[in-house]
């Protein structure tokens, strides 16, 4: 069991990742495609975590002058995870309103319907 | 002396006063782009002489690498600045008659974004930086293809966007398992690594690295989304996308597979992705209709190309590669921006609907036969000096394989000669009407068209200035240690 202890995130991780993978690639629907990649995205975003994570670790923050760096969680990874937050959400909000737009344009969200530009 | 920082910090903070500019008088935000890509060049050009002596590094914050964001404008990185601001300015120029309806602040906002981003790329150090401004040039150039909002801007955009987000979240685990490896994510600092990790598991963020910006630099299979994106979207957005958004993708491969993991042992492997995207890209351009696929395609197989010129991996193939690099931005910005004001005379993409543009527009199809005679490598163009450098690296190696691969290119090259003397020929010798009434290009439109024509000839008959900084910028490449000393000191 302590297999699953040590890499229970990872593991995580890669189940939600190969998750997001699969609905992207399989789904027709624009909306599920869509929600695939946010999926992907939590993630990444948990993977990214993991990498610095510590159990029974504090905030990285110095106080009186020392460091009790044994316990700290690592801080690159959160800042990390910050941006990538916030660059998915700018990559969601552009995919809805896209998918707003498709909508009016074919009355339709399935991808394999809308096929007009081809090799 | 200049600071890099500035070819960032000016355009990004440019782009969001545009809105404020617009307060003050409605007819100056479309001013605010050419303004800060002329500040670009400038600085970029200036930058030129200094860092072909030394590159400039930047440390922002204080910090010292590896704990700091840093910028290392070195030759590369300022040959990247200088041509992203060049094709920038020329096409905002042109942008300032072409862009006439829809959400015009918008536009002028988001293309500054691209380019701030594309710049950003080319000149950070830190490999997650790298990432957030590639993220940012991408969102802008998915709104941007969407820009019309017509049916086939926004099914191109949703295309572009879906691909190019699974792209971008490979890069990222790629980029986490680095960190995860090294603790760190400066570039140079993860170079100077590389070798303490057995090479199993750098691997796996080598081939996500690779797989994510593949799909950025459009490398086939995982181009599927380039010829949509690039003809549905506005012709000036166009010129932009294949001349620079493609190039930055390039750029960030390069320094992948050469700066951060020196990984010599893969660059057969790219040859033959590059050469059988070249393939790929003039064949299917070959049966195209449309005039923007044609070019779109066309772009594919240039890609090709020059990925074929650096995985030769020697000085003379990559130079030529960044020669072709350059030839094929300038080329083709000025055959988009020519197609651009023929689809907007003629009300049609269609390649029949061009018949007698010879006598129509003189000069935009002057310009387009002038690009397709420079991308195909004809002699006083830009395009021969670069293919010329190409096939000589390739002979050079005195190996059989490249003697055979090398034939297979030029096969490419005839393959594109025919599509584009096939246009050629129905813009000056197909319809029969005499009595056509001249209707040229407005002027904001002609003088990039001008400046592009000039530069390609001139380039073409005199290339030893920019083979200088080429030279200097193939060793930068080439020469990993120099470059980690360079950062590190």
């Amino acid at each position: 069991m302590s297999f699953l202890n040590n890499y229970i995130y990872y593991i995580g991780a890669l189940g939600l990742i190969l998750i997001g993978l699969y609905i992207i690639l399989v789904k027709r629907n624009l909306i599920k495609v869509i929600i695939g990649l946010s999926i992907l995205d939590t993630g990444i975003n948990l993977f990214l975590i993991s990498i610095g994570y510590m159990s029974e670790g504090t905030a990285p923050i110095f106080e009186k002058g020392e460091a009790k760096l044994a316990r700290m969680v690592d801080p690159v990874p959160q800042a990390l995870v910050l941006t990538a937050i916030v660059i998915g959400v700018a990559v969601l909000a552009l995919a809805l309103s896209l998918a707003i737009r498709l909508y009016h344009h074919y009355g339709t969200l399935n991808l394999r319907k809308i096929r007009e530009q081809r090799w | 002396m200049v600071n890099p920082v500035l070819l960032i910090v000016v355009p990004l903070g440019l782009s969001f006063a545009i809105p404020l500019f617009s307060l003050i008088s409605k007819r100056i935000e479309k001013y605010i782009p050419v303004a800060a890509l002329v500040f670009n060049l400038v600085v970029s050009l200036l930058l030129i002489p200094k860092v072909l002596k030394q590159p400039i590094n930047v440390f922002i914050g204080g910090y010292l690498p590896p704990f700091c964001i840093n910028l290392v404008a070195g030759p590369v990185g300022i040959l990247f600045s200088a041509l992203i601001a060049l094709i920038g300015l020329l096409v905002s120029i042109y942008a300032l008659d072409y862009i006439r309806e829809g959400a015009k602040q918008l536009y002028h906002i988001l293309y500054l974004l691209l380019l701030t981003g594309a710049t950003g790329v080319v000149l950070t150090g830190d490999i997650f930086n790298l990432f957030v401004f590639f993220e940012i040039l991408c969102i802008s150039s998915y709104a941007l293809v969407a820009y019309f909002g017509d049916r086939a801007g926004i099914e191109s955009a949703v295309k572009y966007l879906i691909q190019g987000a699974v792209g971008s979240s490979l890069m990222l685990i790629g980029i986490g398992l680095l960190y995860g490896l090294f603790g760190t994510l400066n570039m140079a600092d993860i170079a100077r690594n590389i070798d303490s990790v057995s090479s199993i598991s750098v691997f796996v963020p080598l081939v996500l690295l690779i797989t994510g910006l593949g799909v950025e630099a459009a490398i086939f299979p995982l181009n599927a989304w380039l010829p949509d994106a690039h003809s549905s979207a506005p012709s000036s957005i166009s010129a932009i996308l294949s001349g620079i958004a493609i190039k930055v993708g390039i750029y960030a491969l390069a320094r992948v597979i050469f700066t951060i993991f020196g990984a010599s042992s893969l660059l057969q492997f790219m040859v033959f992705l590059g050469l059988l995207t070249l393939l790929v890209g003039e064949v299917s351009a070959f049966s195209q209709n449309n005039i923007k696929r044609l070019l779109a395609y066309s772009s594919i197989g240039q890609i090709g190309l020059i990925v074929f010129a650096l995985g030769i991996g020697i000085t003379y193939g990559v130079v030529g590669g960044l020669f072709q690099l350059i030839s094929h931005a300038l080329s083709k910005a000025l055959l988009f921006l020519a197609v651009g004001y023929m689809i907007y005379r003629s009300g049609s993409m269609d390649i029949s609907a061009l018949e007698g543009m010879g006598k129509r527009m003189p000069l935009t199809s002057l310009a387009f036969t002038i690009g397709a005679f420079s991308l195909v490598g004809f002699p006083p163009f830009i395009g021969f000096p670069s293919k010329f450098l190409i096939i000589r690296a390739a002979l050079s190696k005195e190996e059989v394989l490249f003697t055979v691969l090398i034939a297979f290119v030029l096969l490419g090259t005839v393959i594109e000669g025919a599509y584009f003397f096939r246009v050629i020929q129905v813009l000056y010798f197909r319809g029969g009407q005499t009595d056509i009434k001249r209707e040229e290009a407005p002027v904001p439109a002609l003088i990039p068209i001008f400046i592009l024509m000039i530069l390609i000839v001139v380039i073409g008959i005199y290339p030893k200035p920019v083979t200088n900084l080429l030279n200097s910028a193939s060793s930068e490449l080439l020469n990993r240690i120099e470059y980690i000393r360079g950062v590190l000191g």
